[in-house]
Protein backbone atom coordinates (compact mmCIF):
# COMPACT_ATOMS: atom_id res chain seq x y z
CA UNK A 1 0.00 0.00 0.00
CA UNK A 2 1.33 3.75 -0.84
CA UNK A 3 2.27 5.83 1.95
CA UNK A 4 2.32 9.07 2.10
CA UNK A 5 4.08 11.94 4.04
CA UNK A 6 1.92 14.57 6.09
CA UNK A 7 3.55 17.59 7.72
CA UNK A 8 2.20 19.22 10.51
CA UNK A 9 1.97 23.03 11.00
CA UNK A 10 5.10 22.86 13.89
CA UNK A 11 7.17 20.86 10.97
CA UNK A 12 6.40 16.90 12.38
CA UNK A 13 5.61 14.25 9.92
CA UNK A 14 3.33 11.35 9.77
CA UNK A 15 4.05 8.71 7.28
CA UNK A 16 0.79 7.44 6.86
CA UNK A 17 -1.28 4.98 3.97
CA UNK A 18 -3.20 6.56 1.88
CA UNK A 19 -5.99 4.31 2.19
CA UNK A 20 -6.11 6.06 5.75
CA UNK A 21 -5.10 9.64 4.63
CA UNK A 22 -7.85 9.51 1.81
CA UNK A 23 -10.49 9.66 4.34
CA UNK A 24 -9.61 13.92 3.98
CA UNK A 25 -11.22 14.91 0.79
CA UNK A 26 -8.64 17.86 1.02
CA UNK A 27 -5.75 15.41 0.79
CA UNK A 28 -7.27 12.85 -1.49
CA UNK A 29 -7.80 15.58 -4.04
CA UNK A 30 -4.15 17.50 -3.22
CA UNK A 31 -2.54 13.84 -3.95
CA UNK A 32 -4.63 13.14 -7.11
CA UNK A 33 -4.23 16.26 -8.51
CA UNK A 34 -0.54 16.39 -8.13
CA UNK A 35 0.09 12.73 -9.26
CA UNK A 36 2.42 11.76 -6.29
CA UNK A 37 3.78 8.72 -7.14
CA UNK A 38 4.70 5.18 -4.79
CA UNK A 39 8.08 5.88 -4.10
CA UNK A 40 7.46 10.31 -4.25
CA UNK A 41 9.90 11.39 -1.92
CA UNK A 42 7.13 14.63 -2.09
CA UNK A 43 5.81 15.79 1.32
CA UNK A 44 2.25 17.01 1.56
CA UNK A 45 2.62 20.06 4.17
CA UNK A 46 -0.92 20.57 6.14
CA UNK A 47 -0.29 24.16 7.89
CA UNK A 48 -3.63 24.57 9.39
CA UNK A 49 -2.54 21.36 11.66
CA UNK A 50 -0.10 20.65 14.89
CA UNK A 51 1.39 17.86 15.38
CA UNK A 52 -0.82 17.07 18.11
CA UNK A 53 -4.28 17.94 16.42
CA UNK A 54 -2.60 15.39 13.77
CA UNK A 55 -2.08 12.64 15.24
CA UNK A 56 -5.52 13.00 17.10
CA UNK A 57 -7.47 13.10 13.83
CA UNK A 58 -4.97 10.21 11.99
CA UNK A 59 -5.98 7.97 14.76
CA UNK A 60 -9.56 8.73 13.79
CA UNK A 61 -9.30 7.73 10.57
CA UNK A 62 -7.36 5.12 11.04
CA UNK A 63 -10.23 2.95 13.21
CA UNK A 64 -12.65 4.23 10.76
CA UNK A 65 -10.73 3.17 8.28
CA UNK A 66 -13.36 0.52 6.67
CA UNK A 67 -16.44 2.16 7.80
CA UNK A 68 -19.13 1.66 4.51
CA UNK A 69 -20.46 4.81 3.73
CA UNK A 70 -23.01 6.70 4.98
CA UNK A 71 -26.11 5.23 3.44
CA UNK A 72 -27.65 8.06 1.43
CA UNK A 73 -31.59 7.32 2.64
CA UNK A 74 -30.83 7.48 5.91
CA UNK A 75 -32.32 10.96 6.10
CA UNK A 76 -31.89 12.68 9.67
CA UNK A 77 -28.80 10.96 10.28
CA UNK A 78 -27.27 14.02 10.88
CA UNK A 79 -29.58 14.91 13.73
CA UNK A 80 -29.33 11.91 15.51
CA UNK A 81 -26.86 13.25 17.92
CA UNK A 82 -26.73 10.61 20.59
CA UNK A 83 -26.06 8.17 17.63
CA UNK A 84 -22.22 8.27 18.50
CA UNK A 85 -20.54 4.96 19.18
CA UNK A 86 -18.57 4.47 22.24
CA UNK A 87 -15.40 4.34 20.54
CA UNK A 88 -16.10 7.79 19.43
CA UNK A 89 -17.43 9.11 22.55
CA UNK A 90 -14.25 7.80 24.30
CA UNK A 91 -12.11 9.29 21.75
CA UNK A 92 -14.00 12.91 22.07
CA UNK A 93 -13.68 12.85 25.89
CA UNK A 94 -10.62 15.69 25.78
CA UNK A 95 -11.11 19.44 26.87
CA UNK A 96 -13.30 22.28 24.96
CA UNK A 97 -10.11 22.96 23.19
CA UNK A 98 -9.17 19.53 22.00
CA UNK A 99 -12.51 19.45 20.80
CA UNK A 100 -12.65 22.49 19.06
CA UNK A 101 -9.40 22.01 17.29
CA UNK A 102 -10.48 18.68 15.74
CA UNK A 103 -13.43 20.34 14.34
CA UNK A 104 -11.27 23.00 12.89
CA UNK A 105 -9.15 20.26 11.40
CA UNK A 106 -11.93 18.27 10.34
CA UNK A 107 -13.48 21.60 8.44
CA UNK A 108 -10.00 21.91 6.66
CA UNK A 109 -9.39 18.88 6.20
CA UNK A 110 -13.01 18.12 4.95
CA UNK A 111 -13.33 14.80 7.16
CA UNK A 112 -17.01 14.70 7.11
CA UNK A 113 -16.89 11.53 9.90
CA UNK A 114 -15.13 13.28 12.12
CA UNK A 115 -16.91 16.55 11.48
CA UNK A 116 -20.09 15.13 12.18
CA UNK A 117 -18.88 13.56 15.25
CA UNK A 118 -17.45 16.15 16.52
CA UNK A 119 -20.49 18.78 16.16
CA UNK A 120 -22.78 15.74 17.60
CA UNK A 121 -20.92 16.23 20.82
CA UNK A 122 -20.80 19.90 20.18
CA UNK A 123 -24.48 19.83 19.40
CA UNK A 124 -25.28 17.46 22.88
CA UNK A 125 -23.69 20.06 25.08
CA UNK A 126 -26.22 22.82 23.90
CA UNK A 127 -29.03 20.64 24.16
CA UNK A 128 -31.65 21.52 26.71
CA UNK A 129 -29.47 24.44 28.35
CA UNK A 130 -30.90 28.32 29.03
CA UNK A 131 -29.14 30.83 27.22
CA UNK A 132 -27.25 31.48 30.37
CA UNK A 133 -26.06 28.35 30.87
CA UNK A 134 -25.04 28.10 27.30
CA UNK A 135 -22.97 31.17 27.84
CA UNK A 136 -21.66 29.48 30.90
CA UNK A 137 -20.79 26.06 28.71
CA UNK A 138 -19.16 27.83 26.25
CA UNK A 139 -17.56 31.03 28.28
CA UNK A 140 -19.35 33.19 25.81
CA UNK A 141 -19.45 36.87 26.82
CA UNK A 142 -22.80 38.11 26.40
CA UNK A 143 -23.14 40.61 23.37
CA UNK A 144 -26.66 41.59 24.11
CA UNK A 145 -27.54 45.09 25.04
CA UNK A 146 -30.02 44.97 27.71
CA UNK A 147 -32.77 46.41 25.29
CA UNK A 148 -32.22 43.43 23.39
CA UNK A 149 -32.37 41.06 26.17
CA UNK A 150 -35.87 42.72 27.30
CA UNK A 151 -36.56 42.25 23.42
CA UNK A 152 -35.95 38.63 23.45
CA UNK A 153 -37.88 37.85 26.51
CA UNK A 154 -40.88 39.15 25.47
CA UNK A 155 -40.32 36.96 22.02
CA UNK A 156 -39.75 34.09 24.27
CA UNK A 157 -42.68 34.39 26.08
CA UNK A 158 -44.51 34.87 22.53
CA UNK A 159 -43.20 31.33 21.56
CA UNK A 160 -44.02 29.41 24.70
CA UNK A 161 -47.46 30.59 23.71
CA UNK A 162 -47.57 29.40 20.59
CA UNK B 1 -35.64 -19.41 52.24
CA UNK B 2 -38.10 -21.35 50.42
CA UNK B 3 -41.25 -19.36 49.23
CA UNK B 4 -44.31 -21.02 47.88
CA UNK B 5 -45.95 -19.97 45.00
CA UNK B 6 -49.11 -18.43 44.56
CA UNK B 7 -50.72 -21.98 43.33
CA UNK B 8 -48.85 -24.02 46.12
CA UNK B 9 -47.34 -26.30 44.11
CA UNK B 10 -44.79 -25.13 42.33
CA UNK B 11 -41.06 -25.31 44.43
CA UNK B 12 -41.43 -21.37 44.83
CA UNK B 13 -38.38 -18.67 44.55
CA UNK B 14 -35.41 -18.85 46.36
CA UNK B 15 -34.76 -15.57 47.62
CA UNK B 16 -31.92 -13.50 49.46
CA UNK B 17 -32.04 -10.69 51.36
CA UNK B 18 -30.01 -7.72 50.11
CA UNK B 19 -29.62 -3.99 51.54
CA UNK B 20 -32.23 -2.74 49.12
CA UNK B 21 -34.64 -5.98 50.29
CA UNK B 22 -35.80 -9.33 49.50
CA UNK B 23 -34.88 -9.91 46.15
CA UNK B 24 -35.16 -13.58 43.82
CA UNK B 25 -31.93 -15.14 43.57
CA UNK B 26 -32.49 -16.43 40.14
CA UNK B 27 -32.52 -12.33 39.24
CA UNK B 28 -29.66 -11.56 41.45
CA UNK B 29 -27.39 -14.16 39.17
CA UNK B 30 -28.64 -12.82 36.40
CA UNK B 31 -27.11 -9.37 37.75
CA UNK B 32 -24.41 -10.66 39.61
CA UNK B 33 -22.97 -11.46 35.81
CA UNK B 34 -23.87 -8.16 34.63
CA UNK B 35 -22.31 -6.41 37.98
CA UNK B 36 -18.81 -8.77 37.22
CA UNK B 37 -18.58 -7.42 33.70
CA UNK B 38 -18.37 -3.76 34.55
CA UNK B 39 -16.16 -4.63 36.10
CA UNK B 40 -14.36 -6.71 33.77
CA UNK B 41 -14.69 -3.55 31.58
CA UNK B 42 -12.12 -1.81 33.70
CA UNK B 43 -9.87 -4.85 34.36
CA UNK B 44 -10.46 -7.71 32.10
CA UNK B 45 -8.66 -9.81 34.38
CA UNK B 46 -10.86 -9.70 37.07
CA UNK B 47 -13.59 -11.74 34.66
CA UNK B 48 -11.91 -15.06 35.23
CA UNK B 49 -11.14 -14.74 38.84
CA UNK B 50 -14.93 -13.24 39.51
CA UNK B 51 -16.33 -16.14 37.71
CA UNK B 52 -14.47 -18.67 39.61
CA UNK B 53 -15.25 -16.94 42.88
CA UNK B 54 -18.55 -16.90 42.06
CA UNK B 55 -18.41 -20.77 41.82
CA UNK B 56 -16.56 -21.19 44.85
CA UNK B 57 -18.64 -20.07 46.87
CA UNK B 58 -21.83 -21.09 48.52
CA UNK B 59 -25.24 -19.75 48.68
CA UNK B 60 -24.95 -19.70 52.59
CA UNK B 61 -22.76 -16.45 52.36
CA UNK B 62 -24.20 -15.23 49.07
CA UNK B 63 -25.33 -12.43 51.39
CA UNK B 64 -22.33 -11.25 52.02
CA UNK B 65 -20.70 -11.29 48.06
CA UNK B 66 -23.98 -9.59 47.25
CA UNK B 67 -23.64 -6.91 49.87
CA UNK B 68 -19.58 -6.14 49.67
CA UNK B 69 -20.27 -6.36 45.64
CA UNK B 70 -22.71 -3.93 46.29
CA UNK B 71 -20.59 -1.41 47.80
CA UNK B 72 -17.75 -2.00 45.24
CA UNK B 73 -20.25 -1.04 42.48
CA UNK B 74 -21.72 1.84 44.53
CA UNK B 75 -17.89 2.98 45.17
CA UNK B 76 -17.03 2.55 41.51
CA UNK B 77 -19.97 3.66 39.72
CA UNK B 78 -18.44 6.84 38.28
CA UNK B 79 -15.83 4.57 36.01
CA UNK B 80 -18.80 2.99 34.51
CA UNK B 81 -19.76 5.99 32.26
CA UNK B 82 -18.02 3.88 29.11
CA UNK B 83 -21.18 2.83 27.05
CA UNK B 84 -21.36 -0.93 26.73
CA UNK B 85 -21.43 -1.47 23.72
CA UNK B 86 -18.49 -4.14 23.45
CA UNK B 87 -20.94 -6.70 25.68
CA UNK B 88 -21.20 -8.96 21.51
CA UNK B 89 -17.39 -9.58 21.37
CA UNK B 90 -16.77 -9.81 24.82
CA UNK B 91 -19.39 -11.46 25.69
CA UNK B 92 -17.91 -14.47 23.08
CA UNK B 93 -14.64 -13.87 24.63
CA UNK B 94 -15.87 -14.41 28.06
CA UNK B 95 -18.70 -16.47 27.80
CA UNK B 96 -20.57 -14.12 30.05
CA UNK B 97 -24.83 -13.58 28.84
CA UNK B 98 -25.42 -10.68 27.67
CA UNK B 99 -28.54 -8.91 29.87
CA UNK B 100 -32.02 -10.16 28.07
CA UNK B 101 -35.30 -10.84 29.12
CA UNK B 102 -37.84 -14.00 27.90
CA UNK B 103 -41.16 -12.38 27.98
CA UNK B 104 -44.70 -13.71 27.26
CA UNK B 105 -45.84 -12.04 24.50
CA UNK B 106 -49.45 -11.75 24.54
CA UNK B 107 -50.32 -10.61 27.59
CA UNK B 108 -53.72 -12.09 29.29
CA UNK B 109 -54.82 -11.77 32.46
CA UNK B 110 -53.98 -15.05 33.22
CA UNK B 111 -50.13 -15.17 32.47
CA UNK B 112 -49.83 -11.23 33.37
CA UNK B 113 -48.12 -11.78 36.91
CA UNK B 114 -45.51 -13.62 35.05
CA UNK B 115 -44.07 -10.66 32.87
CA UNK B 116 -43.17 -8.57 35.97
CA UNK B 117 -41.85 -5.39 35.06
CA UNK B 118 -39.43 -4.85 37.96
CA UNK B 119 -37.44 -8.06 37.18
CA UNK B 120 -37.32 -7.21 33.01
CA UNK B 121 -35.94 -4.17 34.40
CA UNK B 122 -33.30 -5.49 36.86
CA UNK B 123 -32.94 -8.29 33.41
CA UNK B 124 -31.71 -5.77 30.82
CA UNK B 125 -29.79 -3.39 33.34
CA UNK B 126 -31.41 -0.11 32.78
CA UNK B 127 -29.30 0.68 35.97
CA UNK B 128 -26.52 0.84 33.98
CA UNK B 129 -27.59 1.16 30.15
CA UNK B 130 -28.46 4.60 31.57
CA UNK B 131 -24.69 5.46 31.29
CA UNK B 132 -24.59 5.11 27.72
CA UNK B 133 -25.67 7.99 25.80
CA UNK B 134 -27.39 5.48 22.93
CA UNK B 135 -29.39 4.61 25.81
CA UNK B 136 -30.56 7.09 27.44
CA UNK B 137 -33.13 8.80 25.70
CA UNK B 138 -35.01 6.03 25.34
CA UNK B 139 -34.63 5.19 28.76
CA UNK B 140 -35.86 8.77 30.13
CA UNK B 141 -38.69 8.39 27.59
CA UNK B 142 -40.09 5.24 29.48
CA UNK B 143 -39.41 6.68 32.84
CA UNK B 144 -41.78 9.50 32.05
CA UNK B 145 -44.32 7.32 30.90
CA UNK B 146 -44.35 5.42 34.10
CA UNK B 147 -44.16 8.81 36.75
CA UNK B 148 -46.41 10.58 34.64
CA UNK B 149 -49.54 8.20 33.90
CA UNK B 150 -48.56 4.90 35.50
CA UNK B 151 -46.74 5.35 38.81
CA UNK B 152 -50.13 4.55 40.84
CA UNK B 153 -50.37 1.27 39.06
CA UNK B 154 -46.52 -0.06 39.77
CA UNK B 155 -45.40 -2.44 42.93
CA UNK B 156 -43.68 -1.56 45.52
CA UNK B 157 -41.02 -3.34 44.31
CA UNK B 158 -41.03 -2.01 40.44
CA UNK B 159 -41.38 1.79 42.04
CA UNK B 160 -37.63 0.93 44.25
CA UNK B 161 -36.57 0.01 40.97
CA UNK B 162 -38.16 2.88 39.16
CA UNK B 163 -36.60 5.50 41.60
CA UNK B 164 -33.02 3.59 42.01
CA UNK B 165 -32.90 4.26 38.06
CA UNK B 166 -33.77 7.61 38.11
CA UNK B 167 -30.93 8.24 40.79
CA UNK B 168 -28.96 6.52 38.08
CA UNK B 169 -30.21 9.05 35.58
CA UNK B 170 -29.27 11.78 38.19
CA UNK B 171 -25.71 10.64 38.69
CA UNK B 172 -24.88 10.16 34.96
CA UNK B 173 -26.62 13.96 34.04
CA UNK B 174 -24.61 15.36 36.59
CA UNK B 175 -21.38 13.79 35.48
CA UNK B 176 -21.94 14.56 31.74
CA UNK B 177 -23.57 18.24 32.31
CA UNK B 178 -25.80 16.93 29.84
CA UNK B 179 -29.59 16.42 29.31
CA UNK B 180 -30.01 18.47 32.45
CA UNK B 181 -33.74 19.45 31.02
CA UNK B 182 -34.38 15.54 31.17
CA UNK B 183 -33.94 15.30 35.12
CA UNK B 184 -35.83 18.77 35.65
CA UNK B 185 -38.96 17.10 33.70
CA UNK B 186 -38.30 13.95 35.26
CA UNK B 187 -38.77 15.49 38.47
CA UNK B 188 -41.28 17.45 37.73
CA UNK B 189 -43.78 14.79 37.44
CA UNK B 190 -42.24 13.28 39.99
CA UNK B 191 -43.21 15.96 42.44
CA UNK B 192 -46.76 16.09 41.27
CA UNK B 193 -47.40 12.44 42.09
CA UNK B 194 -45.60 12.36 45.61
CA UNK B 195 -47.41 15.45 46.68
CA UNK B 196 -50.92 14.06 46.01
CA UNK B 197 -49.78 10.97 47.83
CA UNK B 198 -52.38 9.23 50.51
CA UNK B 199 -53.26 6.42 52.04
CA UNK B 200 -54.35 4.02 49.21
CA UNK B 201 -52.34 4.15 46.56
CA UNK B 202 -49.34 5.18 45.24
CA UNK B 203 -48.77 5.36 49.22
CA UNK B 204 -49.07 1.48 49.91
CA UNK B 205 -46.61 0.00 52.57
CA UNK B 206 -45.66 3.11 54.62
CA UNK B 207 -42.01 1.99 55.46
CA UNK B 208 -41.34 1.69 51.54
CA UNK B 209 -42.91 4.40 50.93
CA UNK B 210 -40.43 6.07 53.31
CA UNK B 211 -37.98 4.54 51.44
CA UNK B 212 -39.20 5.86 48.29
CA UNK B 213 -39.07 9.78 49.40
CA UNK B 214 -35.47 8.92 50.91
CA UNK B 215 -34.46 7.86 47.85
CA UNK B 216 -35.99 11.04 46.09
CA UNK B 217 -34.30 13.29 48.75
CA UNK B 218 -31.28 11.84 46.76
CA UNK B 219 -31.83 12.59 44.23
CA UNK B 220 -33.03 16.32 44.28
CA UNK B 221 -29.84 16.52 46.42
CA UNK B 222 -27.89 15.54 43.30
CA UNK B 223 -29.99 17.93 41.17
CA UNK B 224 -29.38 20.65 42.79
CA UNK B 225 -25.28 20.19 43.76
CA UNK B 226 -25.09 19.90 39.15
CA UNK B 227 -23.39 23.07 38.18
CA UNK B 228 -21.93 23.81 34.99
CA UNK B 229 -18.50 23.77 34.63
CA UNK B 230 -17.18 26.87 32.83
CA UNK B 231 -13.95 26.36 30.45
CA UNK B 232 -10.77 28.39 31.63
CA UNK B 233 -9.76 31.58 29.45
CA UNK B 234 -6.57 29.90 28.60
CA UNK B 235 -8.32 26.85 26.90
CA UNK B 236 -8.00 27.86 23.49
CA UNK B 237 -9.40 27.67 20.72
CA UNK B 238 -12.44 29.14 22.79
CA UNK B 239 -16.17 28.66 21.10
CA UNK B 240 -16.26 31.98 20.35
CA UNK B 241 -13.13 31.55 18.01
CA UNK B 242 -14.92 29.22 16.14
CA UNK B 243 -15.58 30.28 12.22
CA UNK B 244 -19.01 30.68 11.40
CA UNK B 245 -19.01 27.76 9.08
CA UNK B 246 -18.23 25.29 11.91
CA UNK B 247 -20.40 26.91 14.17
CA UNK B 248 -23.52 26.62 11.71
CA UNK B 249 -22.75 22.95 11.44
CA UNK B 250 -23.24 22.23 15.18
CA UNK B 251 -26.31 24.47 14.55
CA UNK B 252 -27.59 21.60 12.14
CA UNK B 253 -27.64 19.00 14.62
CA UNK B 254 -30.09 20.65 17.09
CA UNK B 255 -33.11 18.73 16.33
CA UNK B 256 -35.72 21.13 18.68
CA UNK B 257 -36.22 24.60 17.93
CA UNK B 258 -36.36 25.60 21.36
CA UNK B 259 -32.48 24.53 21.53
CA UNK B 260 -32.42 26.50 18.20
CA UNK B 261 -33.84 29.73 19.52
CA UNK B 262 -32.00 29.47 23.14
CA UNK B 263 -28.77 29.45 21.03
CA UNK B 264 -29.83 32.45 18.71
CA UNK B 265 -30.06 34.08 22.39
CA UNK B 266 -26.90 33.01 23.82
CA UNK B 267 -24.97 34.52 21.12
CA UNK B 268 -24.93 37.42 18.51
CA UNK B 269 -23.49 35.25 15.85
CA UNK B 270 -26.09 32.29 17.04
CA UNK B 271 -28.68 34.33 16.16
CA UNK B 272 -27.20 35.65 12.97
CA UNK B 273 -27.04 32.14 11.90
CA UNK B 274 -30.29 30.47 13.36
CA UNK B 275 -32.11 33.22 10.91
CA UNK B 276 -30.87 31.46 8.10
CA UNK B 277 -33.52 29.86 6.16
CA UNK B 278 -31.27 26.67 5.62
CA UNK B 279 -31.15 25.75 9.27
CA UNK B 280 -34.83 25.61 9.44
CA UNK B 281 -35.76 24.00 5.75
CA UNK B 282 -33.52 20.83 7.33
CA UNK B 283 -35.07 21.43 10.43
CA UNK B 284 -38.55 20.39 8.40
CA UNK B 285 -36.85 17.96 6.59
CA UNK B 286 -36.08 16.02 9.13
CA UNK B 287 -39.60 16.18 11.11
CA UNK B 288 -41.68 15.94 8.37
CA UNK B 289 -42.48 13.79 5.37
CA UNK B 290 -41.89 15.63 2.11
CA UNK B 291 -45.68 15.23 1.32
CA UNK B 292 -46.33 16.92 4.41
CA UNK B 293 -44.89 19.82 3.81
CA UNK B 294 -45.78 20.03 0.42
CA UNK B 295 -49.43 20.19 1.52
CA UNK B 296 -48.54 23.00 3.81
CA UNK B 297 -46.55 24.80 1.56
CA UNK B 298 -49.48 24.62 -0.74
CA UNK B 299 -52.47 25.46 1.44
CA UNK B 300 -50.37 28.52 2.34
CA UNK B 301 -48.37 29.81 -0.72
CA UNK B 302 -47.49 32.84 1.05
CA UNK B 303 -45.29 31.00 3.32
CA UNK B 304 -43.51 29.39 0.83
CA UNK B 305 -40.11 30.83 1.72
CA UNK B 306 -41.01 31.49 5.77
CA UNK B 307 -39.44 28.07 6.50
CA UNK B 308 -39.77 28.50 10.07
CA UNK B 309 -42.63 29.78 9.99
CA UNK B 310 -43.84 26.53 8.42
CA UNK B 311 -42.11 24.73 10.88
CA UNK B 312 -43.77 25.87 13.47
CA UNK B 313 -47.03 24.90 11.87
CA UNK B 314 -45.87 21.88 10.10
CA UNK B 315 -45.27 20.47 14.19
CA UNK B 316 -48.41 22.10 15.47
CA UNK B 317 -50.08 20.04 12.76
CA UNK B 318 -48.15 17.04 13.09
CA UNK B 319 -45.85 16.46 16.40
CA UNK B 320 -42.18 15.89 16.02
CA UNK B 321 -40.36 13.51 15.29
CA UNK B 322 -39.34 10.55 17.86
CA UNK B 323 -36.19 9.02 17.18
CA UNK B 324 -33.97 6.65 19.74
CA UNK B 325 -30.20 5.79 18.52
CA UNK B 326 -30.86 2.65 19.90
CA UNK B 327 -34.06 0.74 21.66
CA UNK B 328 -35.00 -2.61 23.05
CA UNK B 329 -35.58 -5.01 20.68
CA UNK B 330 -37.70 -8.34 20.56
CA UNK B 331 -36.41 -11.41 18.84
CA UNK B 332 -39.15 -13.47 17.62
CA UNK B 333 -37.46 -16.97 17.73
CA UNK B 334 -36.73 -16.45 21.11
CA UNK B 335 -39.57 -14.05 22.58
CA UNK B 336 -36.75 -12.50 24.39
CA UNK B 337 -36.19 -8.89 25.10
CA UNK B 338 -32.08 -7.36 24.89
CA UNK B 339 -30.70 -4.26 23.57
CA UNK B 340 -29.48 -4.06 20.03
CA UNK B 341 -26.04 -3.03 20.47
CA UNK B 342 -25.54 -6.12 22.98
CA UNK B 343 -27.17 -8.97 21.54
CA UNK B 344 -28.92 -12.05 23.43
CA UNK B 345 -27.93 -15.51 23.65
CA UNK B 346 -30.48 -16.69 21.21
CA UNK B 347 -31.95 -20.38 20.69
CA UNK B 348 -31.61 -20.47 17.04
CA UNK B 349 -27.62 -19.77 17.50
CA UNK B 350 -27.52 -23.05 19.55
CA UNK B 351 -30.00 -25.56 18.54
CA UNK B 352 -29.33 -26.73 14.48
CA UNK B 353 -32.66 -27.92 14.01
CA UNK B 354 -33.71 -24.36 14.88
CA UNK B 355 -31.15 -23.20 12.18
CA UNK B 356 -32.44 -25.27 9.39
CA UNK B 357 -35.97 -23.57 9.86
CA UNK B 358 -34.72 -20.37 9.34
CA UNK B 359 -32.74 -20.99 6.13
CA UNK B 360 -35.43 -19.72 4.11
CA UNK B 361 -37.21 -16.82 6.50
CA UNK B 362 -36.13 -12.91 6.16
CA UNK B 363 -33.39 -12.70 8.47
CA UNK B 364 -34.12 -8.73 8.86
CA UNK B 365 -37.77 -9.45 10.43
CA UNK B 366 -36.37 -11.21 12.89
CA UNK B 367 -35.80 -8.99 15.44
CA UNK B 368 -38.68 -5.91 16.33
CA UNK B 369 -37.88 -2.93 17.45
CA UNK B 370 -39.63 -2.10 20.46
CA UNK B 371 -40.48 1.74 21.39
CA UNK B 372 -41.09 2.27 24.83
CA UNK B 373 -45.40 2.38 24.62
CA UNK B 374 -45.07 -0.83 23.22
CA UNK B 375 -42.35 -1.83 25.93
CA UNK B 376 -44.83 -0.93 28.82
CA UNK B 377 -47.56 -3.28 26.63
CA UNK B 378 -46.12 -5.89 27.52
CA UNK B 379 -46.55 -5.87 31.30
CA UNK B 380 -49.59 -4.85 30.73
CA UNK B 381 -49.49 -1.35 31.38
Amino acid sequence: MPLIKLQSSDGEVFQVDFDIAKASVTIKTMVEDLGLEDDDEEIVPLPNVNAGILKKVIQWATYHKDDPPPADDDEGREKRTDDISSWDADFLKVDQGTLFELILAANYLDIKGLLDVTCKTVANMIKGKTPEEIRKTFNIKNDFTAAEEDQVRKENEWCEEK
Amino acid sequence: MPFISKDWRSPGEVWVKTEEGWEKKKILECCNFLLGQQNNLLTRYSVTKHCNKEESETSDNWNDIKSTEEKENKGSINHYKRPRTKYTSESQYDGVIQPHCHITIKCTKEIAGFNGLSEALKRLDFRSAVHDARRFHYICKLLDLLISHKLNTLSGCAQRVLFNIIEEVARQVSQSQQNKHMLDHLLGQLREVVECACWGRPLGSTILWEQHLNTINRIHEIADRIEIHQPGDNEEPQFEQLPEECVREVLLRLADHRDLERSAHAWGVMARLVDELRIWRELCQFHFSPRQIQSMVESSPSTSEDWQLIYHKLRKCYGLREEYAEMIQLCRNCRCLFWHSIGHPCIADTDPNFMEKLEDVDKNSLYVPIPPQAFLKFFSL
